[in-house]
């Protein structure tokens, strides 16, 4: 077994393969390599995402991976919600009234195209509503931001249209601002992935798996935007998301972790999400207040938010922050007490509820940074506390079994960590979801807070802040169905190339007619 | 040979269809998708159109032979997710694993096969220890690790490569790395325990005795009897990559059938799950029959060679 | 770990021989010298020392350690390692919710193996006694054997994954299940091809004549042939196993906190690779070092004890070849 040669290999040995290997790549290099990789060309912002968006749909851009490419860019709603001041402006109508309980009129704005040639006018508003709202399409912005109820649209001259709703709805305005206006040539009966709008942009070409292009539109009405082109690709991962930003291959790269280390490349904005503990107060021993007390006592918030976000968060006391309709500033969140807490357990306890009946602490792996880290401090927190509590980390579908109704049965008590966004601005869209007895995201409720919430929905002006300001009062005090933990602060990456401020609404609609390059 | 592919292939059939119909009990074990693809607070009644549409609501029987029929008429149907065709898209994915798996695969066989020889020329010598501790620490290192190192010392600190992506051929240098490591780690073990033994066969000896050449003896001799252990190994690790080289597909943004499986798998997308399940199944056939007939021909080869010894 | 779970890794080990080395054990010698042969070998000493070490922390370590794995201190989050001056718990540094990393390291080793062990041995355990019958019988049994096989290694095992953690809970005992099925073809493959090559050899053919039953051949003959090709086959699915446990962890459906495992600390401190190395670094280096003594020791023990190993090198090459499908590459 011994050798002394230098030169153990057939030189033809070596050819062959690596010939084969060669030729692999230059025939890989012109089927999947044919995207040019764009060197970042100044006309070009390039976004990366966290993921692919399923469709450009636009009556499915409620949607938050569909929204960030097609909002504002692509299409455009008739009123727009400014994220900054909390007011509705005009986009493609240009004022608005309600002309009765029911029916409000618009006015739509002159001179405007869509992508195709075609006029955008009452008729194609009137289109995109019934579209949306009242076809068999199964639209996700019906059960968002309409539910169950049918609008009646008509096309008064060519710049007037009425809406008409079954009820009185002081909203509506805001509603419609969800609507991304398509032209009556839009498929009825099919979702279209590649729609045609208004907007500064068009998409030019959807490389599905890796890349969407969107260029500049000639016929735009308003401002040309300071890009030509936008190009979004996506990784799942947020380090190499940030690292595409920090190595020059992406300009703007959303949802990055506070570990991504970014320095001065990471921007933090505050992106209106709100993360709490909603309790199941139909199982022991969640059903005795005094032990959701004892929760809230228990939660270190001010811990949480200095350890595991760098202090970037706030501490919450309610499911909205500041800038949505109804926020109450007075509230602040629940001290860190911990001797509190368990006397709260002990004395519940005294009185015969069953303090060591399991609870299921929910979450969602993965539904934002550092989840795991927080889902594991609250368990160690409520443990002290006294309680007897179970960590579920669950996949996304499994999580919506228990978040939303019908709730999976059988499982005891559920403390379900939620992660709640407000992009509407107005708090009915949070109240009438988590708190309403029979919302779809709440567990319980009393007869006389459903009265306080019904009051509320349809007030306006004032009286409508008031009113949910005093809802959300009564929930930390009366109903304390939910732990809040706190208002979450998103992080992009933006390289020194790009100015661009993102807002609370960045992470829903992106719109690259914002960004304008650095010179 | 023709009437042994003939069987192969239609003893095949059955486990297809295995395959499909256990992924199809499997997935719909997973709930119904209704609450991933509607509104949180969508209504019982825009939950049970949405399931009726679907067919989620028929036995299971039903729609399995529904889901049979439309495979007989080549139609996969569509993708809850995207609403594009479900065929479609795994066949748009396939291309782009199969490329880096046979790149990958490439490469590390023939890695394997210099370092192996090399250690296995003297065994416990010190390139035969430096080479099997390297081997060894390749094939345990986990890979999503890997990419993410990769990706912070070659792209950010360096500069020399791309973080991710698919553009230009620099882009396919970090995911052929991480996933080469591990085959390559398992081969060169393979390769140097086969040549080890080779290397020490009488043949060898008499090959030597009369005046062959070491190069000779290595590469006609001892190499071509140490190949069936490899091809078994490096056809096994293939499949393995066919069938979905998710993580470095997820990490490097590759638009593969791994991460499209994955996606639909936890986006409850049936239809693109069984349609790109049932092409990765017929390639893993297909692949398999190869390297069957691979041995077939390398038993020919290696008869004479042992035979002459 | 590109395809968890169905990368079949060296489905056969059977020409792994040290020939070098396996001339000195070819005298028999009892026990005593067998350590003596151990302390020779300096690479297997350090190995065999590292795996007890190993094995005695996964054994007893996590009883000793108390709660210090899960005693949090968020104001403590991310100490680096290689410091004693916040005792002995911390120095190899805290983790991202103040947890001693010795400590969550030291508890993880017993979580890892109570997955890797089992799920190896079970796959080891009916993969091989199924291949080693379906190789005997040949006929039938083989061909519907290696067609189940098929099905198994081309089904998607994260798909397997999901449903057993939906269905069931993702606990440790689960996840050995779809690690122990996925696993299964690779041994029975393996097995197969051996036990086909073997029944159709003297000795076997003559305990036929003799009218042994099959099982007591297989039994006698057939399996202490095979088994040591087997158990290499098994240290590399160990390190197999380790690996898909944390791709599992990767894709957020393997071990689940509270748990820890080397696998998923490695998953989750990916996050910190820049603010904190040593979140993932050191669990990665416990597997790494882990396997390599395991293989090491293996591959020396194989060589050591095996009594079939002069028996294989009497052999003409090519009988080595594990899977030449004998038959079926002829019709």
């Amino acid at each position: 077994m011994t050798s002394s040669s230098k030169h153990p290999f057939h030189p033809a040995l070596l050819t062959w393969p690596a010939l084969a290997s060669a030729g692999l790549l230059a025939l890989s290099g012109c089927s999947v390599a044919n995207s040019d990789g764009d060197p970042g060309n100044a006309s070009t912002v390039r976004v990366v995402l966290g993921q692919e968006p399923p469709t450009l749909e636009a009556c499915e851009s409620n949607l938050t991976s569909t929204g960030v490419v097609v909002r504002s860019n692509v299409t455009e709603p008739l009123i727009e919600r400014n994220p900054q001041t909390g007011e509705l402006e005009p986009k493609l109508a240009t004022e608005w009234e309600a002309t009765s309980d029911t029916e409000w009129t618009l006015k739509l704005r002159e001179g405007v195209t869509f992508q195709d040639g075609s006029p955008f006018n009452a008729e194609a508003a009137a289109f995109t509503i019934d579209r949306a709202v009242n076809s068999k399409l199964g639209c996700n912005v019906e059960g968002y931001v309409f539910g169950d109820a049918d609008l009646v649209v008509a096309a008064v001259d060519a710049t007037t249209l009425t809406v008409t709703t079954p009820e009185p709805d002081p909203i509506l305005p805001l509603r419609l601002s969800f609507l991304e206006v398509v032209p009556p040539s839009t498929s009825t009966t099919e979702k279209v992935r590649e729609p045609i709008g208004t907007g500064p942009y068009k998409i030019e070409k959807w490389d599905a798996g890796q890349k969407i292009s969107l260029a500049s539109w000639d016929g735009y009405w308003g401002d040309k935007p300071a890009y030509a082109k936008a190009e979004y690709q996506w990784r799942s991962e947020s380090s190499v998301r940030a690292a595409m930003v920090t190595s020059g291959e992406a300009d703007v790269a959303m949802g990055l972790s506070p570990d991504d280390n970014m320095g001065d490349l990471g921007i933090d904005y505050p992106n209106n999400e709100t993360v709490a503990l909603r309790l199941d107060a139909n199982e022991a021993p969640l059903n005795d207040i005094r032990v959701r007390q004892a929760i809230n006592f228990a939660i270190d918030k001010e811990g949480i938010v200095n350890s595991l976000y760098q202090g970037k968060h706030q501490v919450a006391a309610q499911l909205v922050p500041e800038g949505i309709v109804g926020h109450n500033p007075e509230l602040k969140g629940w001290a860190f007490d911990l001797d509190k807490a368990k006397e709260l357990v002990s004395q519940a306890k005294a009185d015969g509820v069953d303090t060591s009946a399991q609870i299921s602490l929910v979450v969602r792996s993965a539904q934002f940074p550092k989840i795991t880290e927080l889902a594991q401090v609250l368990q160690e927190q409520l443990s002290q506390a006294g309680l007897n509590v179970k960590l579920k980390m669950l996949e996304t579908s499994q999580h919506l079994t228990y978040q939303v109704r019908p709730f999976a049965a059988d499982e005891g008590a559920v403390a379900l960590m939620t992660q709640h966004g407000n992009q509407a601005g107005d708090a009915a869209f949070t109240v009438d979801q988590y708190m309403l007895s029979t919302g779809a995201q709440s567990y319980f409720g009393t007869p006389e807070f459903d009265a306080m919430i019904k009051k509320a929905d349809a007030a306006s002006g004032d009286a409508r802040k008031k009113d949910f300001e005093e809802i959300f009062a009564y929930q930390n005090d009366k109903v304390v169905q939910f732990a809040h933990i706190s208002h979450q602060t998103g992080i992009i990456g933006k390289a020194k190339s790009v100015n661009y401020t993102p807002n609370s609404s960045s992470g829903d609609e992106l719109r690259v007619s914002e960004m304008t390059p650095a010179s | 040979m023709l009437i042994y592919l003939r069987k192969r292939i239609l003893s095949s059939a059955l486990p297809l269809v295995v395959v499909i119909v256990g992924v199809f009990a499997l997935a719909r074990m997973t709930g119904n998708p209704a609450s991933l693809y509607l509104p949180l607070n969508a209504t019982q009644q825009m939950r049970d159109e949405f399931t009726a549409r679907n067919g989620f609501d028929q036995p299971l029987l039903v729609q399995m032979a529904d889901y049979f029929g439309g495979v007989l008429r080549l139609d996969f149907g569509q993708s809850l997710r995207t609403g594009q065709d479900a065929a479609a898209m795994a066949l748009r994915a396939f291309p782009a694993t199969l490329q880096l798996a046979a790149t990958t695969m490439v490469l590390a066989v023939l890695l394997a096969l210099v370092v192996g020889c090399w250690a296995a020329l003297k065994p416990n010598g010190i390139a035969d220890r430096i080479s099997s501790f390297v081997s060894m620490a390749a094939a345990s290192i986990p890979d999503f690790w890997l990419a993410i190192v990769g990706i912070w010392v070659f792209a950010i600190s360096l500069g020399w490569l791309p973080t991710s992506g698919v553009s230009g051929a620099s882009a396919w240098v970090l995911p052929i790395a991480t996933l080469l490591l591990r085959p390559f780690g398992v081969l060169v073990q393979i390769v140097r325990g086969s040549m080890v033994s080779a290397l020490s066969e009488p043949y060898i000896k008499l090959a030597r005795s009369r005046g062959a050449g070491e190069l000779r003896v290595v590469t006609h001799h001892a190499l071509r009897n140490a190949a069936a252990p490899a091809l078994t190994v490096a056809g096994d690790l293939t499949v393995g990559l066919v069938n979905g080289a998710v993580v470095v597909e997820t990490i490097f943004g590759w638009p593969g059938i791994g991460k499209l499986m994955i996606d639909s798998i936890l986006q409850r997308d049936f239809a693109v799950l069984q349609a790109a399940v049932l092409l990765t199944a017929v390639a893993i056939f297909a692949l398999n029959i190869l390297i069957d007939m691979g041995y077939a021909l390398l038993d020919a080869r290696v008869r004479p060679v042992t035979a002459r010894a | 770990m590109n395809s968890p779970l169905t990368e079949p890794a060296a489905n056969q080990l059977a020409s792994a021989d040290h020939p070098g080395t396996g001339k000195n054990n070819d005298k028999r010698e009892g026990k005593l010298s067998l350590f003596r042969l151990l302390l020779k070998d300096r690479f297997a000493t350090v190995s065999a020392v590292l795996l007890v070490l190993i094995g005695l922390t996964a054994l007893i370590g996590p009883a000793l350690m108390g709660d210090l794995a899960t005693k949090q201190n968020l104001l403590f989050a991310n100490k680096a390692p290689f410091s004693f001056a916040y005792g002995w718990e911390y120095v190899l540094g805290s983790d991202s919710l103040g947890r001693s990393m010795l400590a969550r390291l030291v508890v993880a080793s017993r979580t890892t193996f109570s997955v890797a062990l089992p799920a190896v041995a079970v796959a080891l355990v009916i993969g091989s006694l199924w291949g080693v019958w379906a190789g005997y019988h040949r006929g039938w049994r083989e061909n519907v054997s290696m067609r189940i096989a098929d099905v198994i290694m081309s089904f998607p095992s994260l798909l397997l994954a999901v449903v057993v953690l939906y269905v069931f809970s993702p606990s440790a005992g689960n996840i050995v299940l779809i690690l122990a099925l996925t696993r299964i073809p690779i041994y029975l493959r393996t097995a197969r091809a051996e036990s086909a090559e073997l029944q159709s050899r003297t000795f076997v053919d003559a305990a036929r004549t003799f009218g042994a039953r099959p099982n007591a051949i297989i039994g006698r003959h057939v399996i202490p042939v095979v088994l040591p090709t087997l158990l290499t086959l098994a240290t590399l699915e160990f390190c197999y196993v380790m690996l898909a446990e944390s791709s599992l962890s990767f894709l957020g459906i393997g071990i689940q906190p509270p748990d820890v495992s080397w696998g998923l600390m490695v998953s989750q401190g990916r996050q910190y690779l820049q603010t904190a190395w040593w979140l993932s670094i050191f669990p990665g280096v416990a597997i790494v070092v882990t396997t390599i003594a395991a293989n090491v020791l293996a591959a020396w023990l194989r060589i050591a004890t095996d009594p079939a190993q002069r028996w294989r090198l009497s052999l003409p090459r090519k009988r080595m070849i594990a899977r030449i499908p004998v038959k079926e590459a002829k019709p």
